[in-house]
């Protein structure tokens, strides 16, 4: 293993390393555009320059293999002009139009020219001047002028979201980026290319012009798109999701997520939702509160035997939910007919990150009881059940049953239909009773992914019921904002967790569970499930995930690199 | 006796009338000098170009024998020669009388290199503008293909193992293209980009095979180095810098022309002897020895310099691909920098941070200094963008472009002065603003 030596601090690395690999994995940031870790090296944004002792010339740090002995300076005199003299180069022509800029606030550009810049400028000649609203696809907007032709989103493009469509045009000053003829960016990983553009030059076409990041909060997520379950942030204003994207965790997704995974999992958060409880009268429904409505569910059941009962949980929802809704059924009611929908589309999967099972939660489901045993009956018989009258009460868990209009019609005769629900759906709508239940961005849990990982996620938009624990994990420093602090406004939505739903219903019906948090759930579980054996939230947390059966093990996740560094960090972030 | 009365040996281009006809050329002993490389170990023709002390005629003067060293033995991957013929340099126009008229020598030349590096494709990079000379080369391959001097047939002809396919490749046209891994990337299809080194191309080149690259003169002179052996080759002119140069001269002289003379003569006779001097008798302001991108010298420190890699060194300058530009005391240097410098804005590839963005605003400042609308203050901003670039560019033409400005200013500086204007008077307050062609207008347009 070569040591070397980086602004005095003697490190030892792997062989074969670039010296900036080397530099971050030891907490020094060699000021960088171009170099990406998950990209080859194209050595063009000169920024990374740095000495080498017994080298005449300056060397970039991004493509700069490690040498037994070597002694790097970093900040020494000259490389701090050189750096300078780069960011002058690279604002000359830059249109400084940060007031209007998607990327301002998150900006490298502007991080580093205040950093390494010169306050004032030497250049007084005309900039040069590009097309500044190219579409590169439907997703992506390309600003010429802002573009710092570090060639990452063409290395993007080629490598990893293998469609070789992007490239350089022209050259000089004039250099740009364009897509050969007759092609477009539309790979379904496209978008990654705007979180990667150091600057504003790739424009989500979606968000753009939307929101201004210091406006909102990015709260660490997991998708709920498929079975990968890629770590997310979810961008919110208003207590409104605005965008989605994706947060590094090298056991999982890497640096990336898919675009239907961004673009399809925030609107039905902020769009049409069931806003309280409802409770069928006759043909209609009718708000209800909370209590008439668990009053009711409660009613039902009491008149009818164990085994006319069914449950069906949910794999989008979180493994403590689904813990409850197993719980309840065999403990309070005293069924083992419990089982769940698959979800699959195997036309969504690819080598990549997306798999066929389009839920975050298959794995956690079952493993927390969501499947009949013996005595018990399958989702098939059950399905069976209802249509034939050997049913006669069905609980269904957040959005699982695609319904049909032999299932519709044999809803109508069911004494008792309970539906979760984020929006109205078909099964919702032939409910008795309708409970609205907290997206995957309004609630805390676990969800279990494609390969056994144990992954832990926290509320980023408030409801009335996480307010309290919201006020603590904004990731906000002005978490605590005044009336006065737009971000504070927006509505509060009445849904609730179904672990706590569940937990309302077990306690009409005299079982008093007391669990406070989601975390409660957690703890029973690992104490009782073996695979959740010895894990806790902060150890999934630290760890970015944890696979079952490893809690006594957990694999470190190691190096995590955040392209956009000024970026508010994540509570877990601070703490790790 | 002066230079032009001197016999000196003409090795490259020797006065044969038809040289560039294959059977002209092999009536005066071409081919041989390859058939006396079949009897040698290759290593031994390495050891011997080594022993010539031929340094590359493509600017950078590298040890050619060295370079080859570099390549690995054993023939586990293809391994590749090119050999560079963009020539699109200001001030160069050498490599084109090789082509013109003595193609043969440089074929010679590629089996001699090939051979001994155990290289059996070589590709003959030109310059896109050089349709003719293109044409003359392929002529020229065609040949030599058809009489079993290349390709699988050479085995028959040569006896030995060993054979050799060449393919002259048509530059698209940028200067960019000349530097030895744009050109790989050229080659390969894709935009002529400069490759960030290591790896070098010895290492890792064209397709990712190893790679030489040498310049069209400096495999020309392999033949000869075979001819007269390594140890007489080196006693050719300058000790460390030794051979016969082909000198493009250009500019202010009443000869202009290639010259082949041998390397280390004064600068001054070239220019005086061999070029026939300055029209009207008017005095030098000043010489770039090597092709544009070589640093400046004045017309009154021409003085001793000798021409050869070590003697302009020693003047502060270098010899590059030894085209002399010669600039007569009327010269208006700032306007010649200026347009200088719009060749290496426009020639820039634009990869890298500091010549893409640099190159167009030294020309912005220099067009500014030449129109008479900058002040001192902007000659010193042009050194120092100059030296912001140099040194910190993926290749050369950041320095290329840094040179040129860095030395002509400074040692020139009077002419530029003389251009300024100690402060400007700015149309409207701005000083951005007042640089637009509209501020003038606008300006006229308050005051009336
Ligand atoms: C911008 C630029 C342009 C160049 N153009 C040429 C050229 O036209 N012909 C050439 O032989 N070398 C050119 N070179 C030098 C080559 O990179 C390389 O050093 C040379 O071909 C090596 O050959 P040699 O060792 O035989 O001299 C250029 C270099 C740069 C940086
Ligand atoms: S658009 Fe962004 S990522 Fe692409 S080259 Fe320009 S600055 Fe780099
Ligand atoms: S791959 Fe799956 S988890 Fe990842 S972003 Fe896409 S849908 Fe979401
Ligand atoms: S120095 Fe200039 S020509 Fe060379 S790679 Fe950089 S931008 Fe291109
Ligand atoms: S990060 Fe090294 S050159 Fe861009």
């Amino acid at each position: 293993m070569p040591t070397i030596t980086i602004d005095g601090k003697v490190i030892e690395c792997a062989s074969g390393k670039m010296i900036i690999e080397a530099a971050l994995e030891n907490g020094i940031d060699v000021p960088h555009f171009c170099w990406h870790p998950a990209l080859s090296v194209s050595g063009n944004c000169r920024m990374c320059l740095v000495e080498l002792e017994k080298t005449p010339k300056l060397a970039i740090a991004c493509s700069t293999v490690v040498a037994d002995g070597q002694v790097v300076h970093t900040n020494n005199e000259r490389v701090v002009k050189a750096r300078e003299a780069i960011m002058e180069f690279l604002l000359i022509n830059h249109p400084l139009d940060c007031p209007i800029c998607d990327e301002a606030g998150q900006c490298k550009l502007q991080d580093y020219a205040f950093e390494h810049g010169r306050t004032a400028s030497r250049f007084s000649e005309m900039k040069e001047h590009k097309d500044k609203r190219v579409p590169l696809g439907p997703e992506v907007m390309f600003d010429g002028e802002r573009c710092i032709s570090c060639s990452r989103c063409i290395r993007f493009a080629d490598e990893i979201g293998e469609q070789p469509v992007l490239t350089f045009v022209n050259r000089g000053d004039h250099v740009t980026i364009d897509t050969f003829p007759g092609t477009q960016l539309d790979n379904p990983y496209a978008m990654n290319v705007v979180d990667i553009c150091p600057v504003g030059a790739l424009t989500s076409r979606d968000f753009r012009f939307k929101a201004r990041v210091w406006d909102m909060s990015f709260n660490d997520s997991i998708c709920p798109g498929c079975a990968r379950g890629c770590n997310i942030q979810v961008g919110v204003r208003n207590n409104e999701i605005l965008r989605l994207e994706p947060r590094t965790n090298m056991k999982v997704n890497e640096y990336w997520m898919c675009d239907p995974g961004r673009l399809g999992e925030f609107k039905y958060v902020n769009e049409d939702r069931v806003a309280a409880p409802m409770v069928r009268e006759a043909e209609r429904f009718a708000e209800s509160s909370w209590d008439e409505a668990y009053q009711r569910v409660t009613a039902k059941l009491r008149t009818l035997r164990p085994a006319e009962i069914a449950f069906v949980g949910s794999a989008y929802a979180t493994c403590e939910e689904n813990y409850a809704l197993a719980k309840f059924a065999r403990e309070v009611v005293g069924t083992p007919n419990i089982d769940l929908v698959p979800h699959s589309d195997p036309s969504f999967a690819d080598n990549r990150l997306r798999v066929a099972d389009r839920t975050p939660n298959t794995r956690g489901a079952r493993e927390v009881g969501v499947a009949p045993d013996k005595s018990g009956l399958a989702l098939d018989a059950i399905i069976a059940g209802v249509i034939h009258g050997r049913i006669k009460a069905l609980y269904l868990l957040d959005h699982t049953l695609p319904v049909n209009d032999e299932l519709a019609a044999a809803f109508a005769k069911l004494d008792l239909l309970v539906v979760h629900a984020w929006n109205m759906t078909p099964a919702a709508e032939a409910a008795h009773v309708i409970f609205p239940a907290s997206t995957y961005a309004e609630k805390e849990g676990t969800f279990v992914n494609v390969n056994g990982m144990v992954q832990h996620f926290i509320p980023a938009v408030v409801t009335r019921e996480n307010e309290r624990i919201m006020g603590m994990r904004m990731s906000r420093l002005d978490r605590f904002g005044a009336e006065n602090d737009r971000w504070t406004h927006g509505r509060r939505r009445d849904a609730r967790p179904a672990w706590q739903i569940v937990q309302s219903l077990a306690k009409v019906s005299g079982f008093n569970w007391g669990y406070g948090w989601s975390e409660d759930l957690f703890e029973e579980m690992a104490r009782k499930i073996a695979p959740f054996r010895s894990m806790t939230y902060e150890m999934l947390d630290t760890y970015r995930g944890v696979e079952l059966g490893r809690g006594d093990r957990p694999t470190p996740h190691g190096f995590t690199y955040v392209a956009h560094d000024l970026r508010p960090q994540t509570l877990a972030e601070h703490e790790v | 006796m002066s230079l032009s009365e001197q016999n000196f040996p003409k090795l490259i281009i020797p006065p044969i009338e038809n040289l560039h006809r294959l059977d002209v050329y092999r009536a005066n002993g071409g081919y041989e000098m390859y058939r006396k490389a079949l009897t040698m170990q290759p290593g031994e023709i390495i050891d011997e170009v080594k022993r010539s002390g031929l340094r590359g005629r493509g600017g950078a003067c590298f040890p050619t024998g060295l370079k080859w060293s570099f390549m690995p033995k054993g023939n586990d991957k293809p391994k590749y020669l090119c050999i560079n013929g963009d020539e699109s340099e200001p001030g160069s126009f050498k490599d084109r009388l090789i082509f013109e008229a003595n193609p043969h020598l440089m074929i010679e030349g590629i089996l001699i290199a090939g051979y001994a590096m155990g290289i059996h494709t070589a590709f003959i990079y030109i310059r896109g503008e050089y349709h003719r000379w293109v044409r003359i080369v392929e002529e020229a391959v065609e040949e030599a293909y058809a009489a079993g001097l290349i390709g699988p047939r050479m085995k028959e002809t040569f006896g030995g193992s060993y054979s050799m396919e060449i393919v002259v490749h048509k530059g698209a046209g940028a200067y960019i293209c000349g530097e030895e891994t744009s050109l790989l990337n050229s080659l390969e299809g894709d935009r002529p980009y400069p490759r960030v080194k290591p790896p070098f191309p010895a290492n890792v080149g064209v397709y990712g095979m190893p790679t030489t690259i040498n310049n069209v003169e400096t495999l020309a002179n392999v033949p000869v180095i075979l001819r007269m052996g390594g140890e007489a080759y080196s006693k050719i002119g300058a000790e460390k810098h030794p051979g016969t140069l082909l000198l493009g001269i250009s500019g202010h002289v009443n000869r202009p022309g290639v010259y082949e003379v041998p390397s280390g003569l004064p600068l001054l006779d070239i220019i005086n002897d061999l070029a026939g001097g300055v029209p009207g008798g008017k005095a030098i302001k000043a010489v770039i020895p090597g092709g544009t991108s070589m640093p400046i010298i004045r017309g009154d420190a021409l003085e001793g310099v000798m021409m050869d890699a070590e003697g302009l060194k020693a003047a502060g300058s270098a010899i590059g691909t030894g085209g002399i530009i010669v600039m007569d005391e009327d010269t208006d240097i700032p306007h010649m920098l200026r347009r200088l410098i719009h060749f290496y804005h426009h020639e820039s590839c634009g990869q890298c941070t500091p010549c893409r963005e640099g190159c167009g605003w030294l020309e912005k400042v220099l067009t500014r200094v030449d129109t008479g609308e900058a002040t001192s203050e902007d000659l010193d901003l042009l050194v120092d963008i100059a030296n912001n670039i140099e040194g910190n560019t993926i290749c050369a033409l950041g320095e290329a472009a840094a040179w040129p400005t860095r030395f002509t200013i400074t040692r020139l500086r009077e002419e530029f002065e003389a251009k300024v204007k100690p402060t400007l008077s700015l149309p409207v307050l701005n000083r951005v603003h007042s640089l637009r062609p509209s501020a003038h207008e606008e300006a006229a347009a308050v005051s009336n």
